[in-house]
């Protein structure tokens, strides 16, 4: 039997409960959301949907990409007025986790699954696009060749220099802020692609 | 020969709320090592990275062996350093 139905569905917190009930991570998740740019033609096909659609996410607050993907979902379903979005904390609902395993085996958040209006699976989104993970290894490649100081990535980082380590932590935070725009773009499209299913 | 005190270096993801599992395993090892242990590294870092080294050692890594290293395994590392530099 599946565990989202319509009485579960209300049972979770709208996107704006779930920033306040956050411990951490709030001003990072905030300022992801307001640096966000939607552009006419990424709204479009979520302001054409006939009628709401349910959404849910499975979010935790220590989850970095919790905090670079939910605010996108988050500013969709605001400015397009048609997802009707609940958030779920995955460590306290692991029964409906346990409904999308990320490869049928890891909890994997966020999770965002779309619903038809009898609480059928239209498509979900889980943690991030493969594109952006494949992005991140390339530009993380090209960062650690440039930078032979920094070793290999993968090595252990207590092993660096200070002064090394911390250059490699600001490099790191700069590729971060870089690569958001292309990220937010492609969890835009993937989330598109499933409201294009709705009939 | 008096023993060559260790470093112990602990990597913990800084957004991912590992600072109480940081900080008890810090205060296991000071409680247990005293001036045994040279300095404890505490380095903030990033996606959900907890690791311990011990001298150049990788004695645990989230990413190789899961979850939070164990208070007696790292202990039992650092002893076998101290004999090691003795």
């Amino acid at each position: 039997m599946a565990t989202v139905t319509a009485e579960r569905f209300e049972q979770g917190l709208t996107y704006e409960q779930y920033k306040e009930q956050m411990t951490r991570n709030r001003e990072r998740l905030e300022a992801n959301e307001s640096a966000l740019k939607l552009s006419p033609d990424e709204l479009a096909p979520f302001q054409g949907l006939e009628r709401p659609v349910r959404v849910i996410a499975l979010a935790e607050d220590w989850c970095g990409d919790v905090i670079a993907n939910l605010p996108v979902l988050g500013r969709l379903a605001a400015e397009a007025g048609k997802l009707d979005l609940r958030v779920f904390l995955r460590d306290q609902n692991l029964d409906i986790m346990d409904e999308y395993l990320n490869a049928g085996q890891y909890r994997s958040i966020p999770v965002f699954v779309f619903f038809d209006d009898n609480f059928q699976e239209l498509g979900r989104f889980v943690e991030r696009p493969k594109s952006v993970t494949a992005e991140i290894d390339s530009r993380r490649r090209e960062l650690f060749r440039n930078n032979p100081d920094f070793g290999e990535p993968g090595q252990p980082i207590d092993q660096l220099p200070e002064d090394v380590r911390v250059r490699l932590m600001q490099a790191m935070a700069a590729m971060r802020a870089d690569l958001a725009p292309f990220s937010n773009a492609e969890v835009v499209k993937a989330l598109a692609a499933i409201v294009g299913q709705v009939r | 020969m008096a023993k060559r005190p260790v470093k112990v270096s602990i990597t913990y993801c800084a957004e991912c709320g590992y600072e109480p599992q940081t900080l008890e395993l810090a205060g296991a090892l000071m409680r247990t090592f005293g001036h045994d242990v040279s300095s404890i590294e505490l380095i903030p870092w990033y996606e959900g990275s907890f690791e311990v080294s011990v001298g150049s050692e990788l004695v645990h890594s989230m990413y190789r062996d899961g979850g939070f290293a164990d208070a007696d395994v790292v202990a039992e590392a650092v002893r076998r350093h101290l004999e090691v530099e003795a």
